[in-house]
């Protein structure tokens, strides 16, 4: 766990004009096997201390690795941030106030998490369910398992008189089974388990995942007599995976108040209908549905305390994700988005869990109303558009005909603009799942969660003619 | 530039020597060590103005380590030499548990030498002029254009190879780099977003002024109200070399390299020698090239990169495996498995090329999911024009295309004279054949 070194530095130095100043470790660990073969065993930690300083609306940030009882580097860095400050403050002479204060306040968040975890641990349960997947599947054309665990600590001072201290783990295993089509074409499938939490509390026990490597191998066979889907305009059913990544890629990048700014169709669209009213979206700080939600954030590394954001209410855009200085912009208040990746990185407007909020139809039901379209249950990436246009990759979903499950279909594509296949949505489920493997990628990478119900959409499937 | 074997910052060298003598010590058979020392500057625009100087100094250091075949790796970014033995201490109790694997080692022997390329420090002025210019250029001929964020960097790196066998190779290598993205904007109506990334040695070029980029913000500013196609139909694509880039990617990911060939997934696996592509098809992979600076040296497994073919005329003249990929497939280790690349150029104007399709796209960025193990491929065509009877017609949205990269390597019909450089590759506009293009 990180010592309370800018405690000292603060005691000593104090701080000169709006400061933040963090140190971080993050932990990772990766063991991953191909074909009963040992390609990664490997740790590590990065750690280090960062300090942004704002003079007149100009920001400077350095940082360096190491972190430490040596209170003059710590010093340095802050001085170097200081600097950049200045150096921008004299060219762009902005003239701008600081941000208003925050309550000063103090906490501490999952620290109880950060328990030593072995090496040989992580390569003991990959390494059973690597020779489960071998023995029951012997003719599958490759396999591969893999591990990874990342453990985020952050230690926050700010010139405001917060201080946080958190620690968020994550840990997942991800299995990828090949075969060959009728073909000869390769044909795969993959699974993550896992999610908040460190390893031995996620893994107790290899045994307790067979069952899940069984049914994703039965899927992995129907996907190898799979059909490509139609290309164009369907009637699909996004299971709680797509409707989770609809929720963060398609809606959720355009309502960060950056993008905004920069000119994305969420910025004309606030107060307006953008889905159906049986749409709810909202951002998620830490706890949902009575339970913590895969990435608790309960203060930001600005340093405001993390609050749920709404984004969309019964189909009304009702809200952006802000930090602190597009929240003065539009008058809004910051409700603890701003994130940073690394101990090197500034924090960037970022979602936390974004998620669509559970209806009242059954998924059966939903499957019985459809004549003709596909039930999707899998996506394996997505981008979105400042337009709202996106995409979602779907390794595995079914075709419906006459209201019930057909053939599965090949790898596809999913698209459209967000608003309006929200609109075209008809049925939400009443169960809401998340998933927590996700990193976005928006000049740094962060961990994020996604969740929702299922829902019934028109969308352009990428299909073949 | 080649020269003698030398580091520059004695502590890399120490750290390295440090590594390797507590990997002998706690009794491995060979290790290795990268060791490196790191500095960034940036430059930051966002929001309409240049919001942020950025200074990340960084330390980073691998280790690796057999025993028996047994492998054990920790990275850490500290040379303190307590959190080095540690990570020694921790790479040594990882291989314990690890399983043996014969492909495992390290690199034979070689000539040790060192490289260095560009300047050690950033000039922060000039880098701020060149911002400026940037945006007062863009403003002046592209004025629709907005920047959602501009990043204006220069790094500097000086890092060491070590192993157990006596290998020494370090480079230092410092260069500008340009990232952003953008829109173009009109009222309330905006194009997709869009991007361009650029690596260079001087900051004192004006980044508008090159050809690449003019293209590339007049294009999108052209984008700001696009159609939508009715129907499915088969087609040709007009790839842009940005988005060639992005396909050549995930051949390399799905046909080449250690994942796809190690695994046995990879639909080339057996290919070697054979024609897997249209003859007009040469790729390269590049450690050194006078138009390119963001080459590296240095191959991610500790030798010295040569410039190789990977397809040539078509034919498939080598594969992209590191050592450990070689050793696991029988295979020969090639000798570039990194991703600076170069595209032969065509015989066909890109005029002609795109006066040649009767019905198709000029495809200026793949938003796709990635490509299955057979390289079927489906996604949305971004900052894409129609082309109808010979001509570029309209900008597209909500277009979608799928194919196979196999195939579409196979139904190349055209490359362009043309090429763009972005400082990292050297591609033209290709023209594929036999599409699924579908819209609403």
């Amino acid at each position: 766990m990180l010592q309370d070194h800018l405690h000292d530095y603060i005691k000593r130095f104090g701080f000169t004009g709006y400061t933040e100043l963090r140190a971080q470790e993050n932990r990772n660990r990766a063991v991953a096997m191909l074909n009963g073969s040992l390609v990664s065993n490997s740790s590590g930690v990065s750690r280090g201390v960062s300090a942004r300083v704002v003079k007149g609306g100009a920001y400077g940030f350095a940082s360096a690795t190491g972190y430490g009882d040596d209170i003059e580097a710590i010093a340095q860095i802050v001085r170097s941030a200081s600097q950049n400050a200045t150096f921008l403050d004299r060219h762009v002479q902005r003239g701008q106030p600081d941000f208003a204060p925050v309550q000063p306040f103090t906490r501490t968040d999952g620290l109880e998490h950060d328990v030593p975890v072995e090496q040989s641990y992580l390569l003991s349960v990959v390494d059973e369910l690597d020779s489960y997947i071998a023995e029951r599947f012997p003719k599958l054309l490759s396999r591969r398992v893999f591990a990874r665990v990342l453990n985020m600590e952050k230690l926050l001072y700010t010139s405001d008189g917060v201080v946080s201290h958190s620690f968020v783990p994550r840990s997942n295993i991800y299995t990828i089974m090949t075969t060959q089509d009728q073909d000869g074409q390769p044909v795969e499938l993959y699974k993550v388990l896992g999610g908040y939490g460190n390893f031995p509390e996620k893994f107790k026990n290899a045994e307790e995942f067979f069952e899940k490597l069984e049914k994703q191998y039965e899927l992995l066979m129907q996907k190898a007599e799979g059909v490509y889907a139609k290309p164009g305009i369907q009637t699909v059913i996004l299971d709680s995976d797509l409707a989770g990544i609809l929720a963060h890629e398609a809606v959720g990048h355009t309502v960060e108040a950056d993008f905004v700014q920069t000119g994305s169709v969420g910025g004309p669209m606030f107060g307006k209908q953008v889905a159906s009213e049986k749409i709810s979206l909202v951002d998620i700080a830490h706890t949902a549905f009575g339970e913590l939600a895969p990435v608790p954030v309960f203060v930001d590394d600005e340093g405001t305390p993390a609050q749920d954001q709404m984004l969309i209410e019964n189909g009304i855009l009702t809200g952006y994700m802000h930090n602190k200085e597009s929240a003065r912009k539009f008058g809004h208040e910051p409700n603890g988005n701003a994130r940073a990746y690394e101990f090197s990185d500034e924090p960037l407007i970022r979602m936390r869990n974004t998620c669509i909020l559970p209806g009242t139809d059954k998924l059966e039901e939903m499957i019985a109303s459809v004549e003709d379209g596909y039930f999707m249950t899998d996506m394996n990436n997505g981008q979105a558009d400042s337009t709202g246009e996106f995409m979602f990759g779907v390794p595995m979903g079914y075709e419906i005909k006459n209201g019930k499950l057909g053939r599965a279909i090949k790898d596809t594509t999913v698209s459209g603009v967000a608003f309006e296949v929200l609109k075209t949505a008809d049925m939400v489920s009443d169960t809401v799942t998340w998933t927590n493997s996700g990193m976005c990628g928006k000049k740094q990478m962060i961990p994020v969660g996604m969740g929702g119900p299922a829902i019934k959409v028109k969308i352009n499937v990428g299909g073949r003619a | 530039m080649k020269k003698a074997f030398e580091v520059k910052n004695q502590s890399i060298l120490d750290s390295a020597e440090l590594i390797l003598n507590e990997i002998k010590a706690i009794g491995a058979d060979e290790g290795e060590t990268w060791v490196s020392r790191n500095v960034l500057t940036e430059l930051y625009y966002e929001l309409g103005k240049i919001s942020m100087v950025r200074t990340v100094f960084s330390d980073k250091v691998s280790v690796k380590l057999l025993k028996d075949k047994r492998k054990g790796t920790v990275n850490l970014n500290s040379f303190d030499p307590a959190d080095i033995k540690q990570a020694v201490a921790d790479a040594w109790q990882a291989a314990q548990s690890a399983a043996p694997d014969e492909a495992e080692g390290i690199a034979e022997l070689q000539e040790n030498a060192s490289f260095n390329s560009g300047e050690e420090k950033p000039d922060l002025d000039l880098m701020y002029q060149q911002l400026t210019d940037l945006l007062a250029d863009t403003k002046q001929d592209f004025p629709k254009i907005s920047f959602d964020s501009i990043g204006v960097e220069h790094t500097y790196s000086e890092r060491l190879y070590a192993n157990t066998n006596g290998v020494r190779l370090s480079e230092e290598q410092g260069l500008y780099q340009l990232i952003n993205m953008f829109m173009a904007k009109d009222g309330d109506q905006t194009s997709s977003f869009n991007y361009f990334g650029t690596v260079y040695d001087d900051p004192s070029e004006r980044v508008a002024e090159a050809g690449r980029v003019r293209r590339i913000l007049d294009e999108t500013q052209r984008q700001i109200v696009t159609e939508q196609i009715e129907g499915s139909f088969t087609g040709d694509l007009v790839i842009t070399p940005g988005c060639l880039e992005n396909f050549l990617w995930y051949v390399g990911d799905t046909y080449l390299q250690d994942g796809a060939m190690i695994s046995g997934t990879s639909p080339w696996k057996e290919k070697l020698g054979e024609q897997v592509a249209s003859t007009l098809v040469n790729v390269e992979l590049v450690a050194e090239h006078p138009e390119l600076p963001g080459t590296s040296k240095l191959s991610g497994d500790g030798y010295v990169a040569e410039n190789m073919s990977l397809i040539e005329r078509g034919v498939l003249k080598n594969f992209s495996l590191s050592r450990y990929g070689a050793a696991k497939t029988g295979l020969k280790r090639s000798a570039n498995s990194g991703s600076t690349m170069v595209f032969g150029n065509g015989q066909t104007s890109l005029e002609d090329m795109i006066s040649g399709v009767e019905k198709g796209i000029l495809l200026g960025r793949f938003s796709g999911g990635q490509p299955s193990p057979s390289g079927d491929l489906s996604g949305v065509a971004k900052n894409s024009f129609l082309i109808e009877n010979g001509k570029v017609t309209k900008p597209l949205s909500e277009v979608m295309i799928a194919g196979n990269l196999g195939d579409m390597l196979r139904d190349t019909v055209a490359v362009s004279q043309e090429r763009e450089n972005s400082g990292y590759w050297l591609l033209p506009w290709i023209r594929v054949s036999k599409v699924t293009i579908s819209g609403k």
